[in-house]
């Protein structure tokens, strides 16, 4: 595995652990707890999105030519997964912890496959395409601005 | 460069009905194992009665081939970017000949019409190399760095070899070729299992199994060394095997042996590290796979120091029904519901939730009725009387029909918003 592949791939499991969290205290109805966890989640995943759309995505279609290409697609994927984070949210709201588990659930699917695509074809590939040293070090203080 | 075709789109993704086919004839070929316990229920007594032959085989082609490769030409583009070219047509073709041929193989096994098999190596080698050669079109361009698509292709190779090595011994049966039987059918098993459907299992969780279940990653000397590992062990079995070099084909058993229970442990570990905090039906289906495993391969090695006949006997239900079912019903009851929400999401532009097209109640209490068919299953081998038999063919029967009537309330929901939209 090769540095933005590496990074972006730790990143990804960072997000995971608070999907859990805010999963874990829905499911027992600690709707405080679980309001917290979840916006945590939200801005941990809207920190990745935002390293990839206005940093990675620009750079890897600048080296590459490709702007309707795979960053097109992940973008989408993006905006879907802003959508059900909503539905999340709106759940929460609601206190409706049946709504909640099924809105996490589509969630992790949807989010998985894509962290599969990006894991497994699209950061080997910026890995390949871009000086991988410094733009894995750009991503790394773009995301802990985020999360700070 | 990105390779043409590789555009990581659902929009390449294949059509709804290309998996589903393969899902939903899966579940009959596990009716109509039940449906053979209860007819025949002394076929328990030996791995070698005709009846244990098909169940056999309507258990790992019918059952568990079919829903490999469906889900394999849903997951390759996903995993490995692999487009697999014209397959809605692919799919079409390969399933109506594994289906046929499954059929055909498994009746010409039972029933000792062996004419049959004819028919069936025709087919089921037939799907094979069209889904193999369609795969490595889709392969060729896909990145192989990672160890999941590397896997992958190891697993295709396992199933090319198995396959070829059952056609070798279905013409054994029908055609009077004058071959070697208990050595090829030695190699037929170990390559179908492990070379085959273990090596996919793996290459399968070492994605699966993090991500879903939200645990730590395997460890790397695991998903970087095990298939190439395991399959280097195996070609040295094999060989072995050949040789009828006893010792050592005993003692690369074990090496084997070693090496799954390694797989299986290593997997119940993650599980217990899972952040999740309520173990879903699919955790649930995997921890009692990889239970299953263990105790199979234990049979496996009994077996082969024991002229009983219920050592085999077992290990084939342990490994198969134990552990290759649970991890593959558990695989269907996220894959299906999944593709149900994306395509209705990409015609309808949303869709209801996961769990309210397929909640978990049923689901679960199917779940149930496989772990009592599973135990019913190894009390009869044990007990070996009629009555217990027959009372597991009737668990299997309601099993597999209660996951078809999980899977078609799914693709029911799917329909009424698809309509309701």
């Amino acid at each position: 595995m090769t540095q933005i592949t590496a990074l972006m791939t730790d990143d990804h499991r960072s997000c995971d652990e608070a999907f859990a969290r805010a999963e874990t205290a829905a499911s027992k109805s600690k709707w405080d707890e679980a309001s917290v966890a979840l916006e945590q989640f939200i801005s941990a995943l809207e920190s990745h999105f935002d390293a990839e759309e206005s940093f990675l995505f620009p750079r890897f279609e600048a080296a590459t030519g490709m702007t309707e290409g795979p960053t097109k697609v992940m973008r989408g994927e993006h905006a879907e997964m802003r959508s059900a984070l909503e539905r999340m949210r709106d759940a929460l709201v609601r206190k409706d912890r049946d709504d909640y588990a099924g809105e996490a659930e589509t969630l992790l699917i949807l989010m998985q496959q894509h962290n599969m695509k990006e894991e497994n074809i699209l950061y080997p590939m910026c890995d390949s395409q871009l000086p991988a040293g410094e733009v894995s070090a750009a991503l790394g203080e773009r995301l802990r601005a985020g999360a700070q | 460069m990105i390779p043409a075709g590789q555009s990581l789109s659902y929009d390449s993704a294949p059509a709804f009905s290309t998996p589903l086919r393969f899902f939903l004839t899966a579940p009959a070929f596990g009716i109509a194992t039940g449906a053979t316990l209860l007819a025949v229920p002394e076929l328990l007594d030996s791995r070698w009665t005709p009846g244990a032959l098909a169940v056999t085989h309507l258990i790992a082609v019918g059952f568990m081939l079919s829903v490999m490769l469906g889900a394999l030409l849903q997951i390759l583009p996903v995993v490995a970017g692999a487009v697999i070219p014209l397959s809605g047509a692919v799919s079409t073709v390969v399933h109506l000949a594994l289906t046929i041929g499954a059929i055909c193989l498994a009746w010409g096994l039972g029933s000792g019409a062996h004419g049959y098999l004819v028919p069936a190596t025709v087919l089921l080698g037939g799907a094979l190399a069209l889904f193999l050669i369609a795969a490595a079109v889709g392969l060729r361009r896909a990145p192989i760095a990672q160890a999941t698509p590397r896997d992958l292709r190891l697993a295709l190779l396992g199933f090319g070899i198995a396959v070829t090595l059952g056609i070798a011994l279905a013409l054994v049966l029908a055609r009077d070729v004058t071959l070697p039987l208990l050595i090829v059918l030695k190699l037929h098993i170990g390559w179908a299992l492990l070379g085959g459907a273990g090596v996919l299992l793996a290459a399968t969780s070492w994605v699966v199994v993090p991500m879903f279940q939200i645990t730590p990653n395997y460890p790397v000397a695991l998903t970087r060394f095990w298939a190439m590992g395991t399959g280097s062990v195996l070609v040295l079995w094999s060989a072995a095997v050949l040789g009828e070099l006893v010792s050592a084909e005993f003692a690369l058993a074990i090496v084997l042996t070693g090496s799954c229970v390694a797989f299986a442990v290593s997997t119940l570990r993650l599980q217990r590290q899972s952040r999740r905090s309520v173990p879903d039906v699919t955790m649930r289906a995997f921890q009692l796979g990889m239970a299953s495993f263990i105790a199979g391969l234990a049979c496996v090695l009994v077996a082969h120091q024991s002229d009983q006949a219920v050592w085999p006997v077992l290990a084939g239900i342990l490994v198969l029904h134990g552990g290759f079912v649970s991890v593959t019903v558990g695989m269907l009851y996220k894959i299906v519901p999944f593709l149900a929400w994306l395509h209705l999401t990409q015609e309808k532009g949303k869709a209801p939730n996961m769990k309210k097209l397929q909640p978990d109640t049923p689901v679960r209490r199917q779940l149930m009725a496989h772990a009592v068919a599973l135990v019913m299953l190894v009390l009869a081998a044990v007990g070996g009387h009629a009555v217990l038999v027959r009372a597991a063919g009737v668990v299997l029967v309601i099993e597999f029909g209660w996951l078809l009537a999980n899977l078609l309330k799914v693709i029911a929901a799917y329909r009424n918003a698809r309509a309701a939209s």
